[in-house]
């Protein structure tokens, strides 16, 4: 399983590729809403079109986009934004980390590319294609641009919608950033696993609103409450793959 | 400006977190390290989640119990039955709007 030699010879390149781009468009319902949601939210929280097209293009982490949105919002500095995203991302430290052995014989300029479209989604499609035996680079590469097509697409599309919407506050419009957030965290909760971190995360989290400036709150329950829940249990398994690599915006 | 500074940060540090392991890792990570990382998406969501719904914004942050905490409620009942956000949100917003039209706020 760990040798990848069934893709040693490259075999059709370019069919691998489309059938990664092909597997993936399904997910682009569950992602699509989300990038209209989440130009929508940054222009009503002061970006303006350019920089929230660029974020989708340079970033292209949609749970960090949707927090610096809300940090943006709340008044917090680049520094406080770009360690949020260090904690928020640290996650595809291990999803890269279990992808690296399928693709180590590619070249590093390749691995880099990879490395740049990594999303939960295409992470997703690309291993499960590994672990059924029929995955490839090529085909992680196709997996991988059709989520990059996706999300800016989408963003294009909710900047010409937002800019039509007034205030969407007044419309209660910013409760779909937490609703949608819900719709990613309690699927985790179905996990045994996550409940301690979600628990202690939540008091952290209200501590930290009430008491701290900003929106150092996200850090403290970010990496306070999964670092000492990961202190303090002592499993052998690490069933944290399973919850990362649950499809959370997907149906 | 702040801004665009904001948006470079975001970029590197997330392309060093995507990149560095394909870069460089031949193994499995170290125990304790998996299982800090494969916690820190729950945390960060159960943040995110939590303060909208029950602290205020604004300059002097107080608990808040109303309509946005049981809206998100609902929200979450549907979640965990159907594990699909876009109906999360469509019922979310719909409970939102009703107990706001009957004076809830």
């Amino acid at each position: 399983m760990t040798d990848p030699s069934f893709n040693r010879p490259p075999p059709g390149w370019r069919a691998d590729f489309r059938a990664g781009y092909l597997a993936l468009l399904p997910l682009w319902l569950g992602a699509a809403p989300f990038g209209v949601i989440y130009a929508v939210s940054a222009l009503a929280a002061g970006l303006s079109p350019a920089q929230t097209l660029a974020m989708s293009l340079l970033v292209f982490a949609g749970a960090a986009q949707f927090t610096a949105v809300g940090m943006v919002a709340a008044g917090a500095g680049p520094f406080a934004i770009t360690l949020t995203t260090l904690v928020l991302n640290a996650r595809h430290l291990l999803l890269a980390a279990s992808l690296a052995p399928y693709v180590r014989q590619a070249s590093p300029w390749r691995r880099l590319l990879l490395a740049l479209q990594l999303t939960d989604e295409s992470y997703a499609m690309g291993m499960s294609g590994f672990l059924a035996g029929r995955g490839s680079v090529a085909f992680q590469f196709g997996c991988n641009l059709s989520m990059y097509t996706c999300w800016p697409l989408s963003t294009i599309v909710g900047i010409m919608l937002g800019q039509v919407i007034p205030n969407p506050a007044a419309y209660g419009l910013d409760l779909i950033f937490p609703l949608s957030f819900i719709g990613l965290l309690v699927p985790l909760l179905r996990e045994q696993a996550n409940r301690p971190a979600a628990a202690l995360a939540a008091l952290l989290t209200i501590g930290g609103a009430l008491w701290l400036p900003g929106s150092w709150y996200v850090l403290l329950a970010g990496a306070g409450a999964s670092g000492l829940v990961a202190l303090v249990t002592q499993r052998k398994a690490p069933a944290t793959l399973a919850a990362d690599s649950t499809p959370g915006g997907t149906p | 400006m702040t801004i665009w500074l904001t948006i470079c940060g975001m970029a590197v540090v997330t392309i060093a977190v995507r990149a560095l392991p394909l870069l460089l890792l031949r193994g499995e990570p170290p125990g304790w390290l998996g299982r800090w990382l494969g916690l820190v998406p729950v945390a960060v969501f159960t943040a995110l989640v939590l303060r909208p719904l029950v602290v205020s914004a604004g300059p002097d942050p107080r608990l808040t119990i109303g309509a946005p905490l049981v809206a998100g409620l609902v929200g979450a009942v549907v979640a965990w039955r159907t594990s699909n956000v876009v109906a999360t949100i469509i019922v979310g917003m719909a409970a939102y709007w009703a107990l706001r039209l009957i004076g809830l706020v």
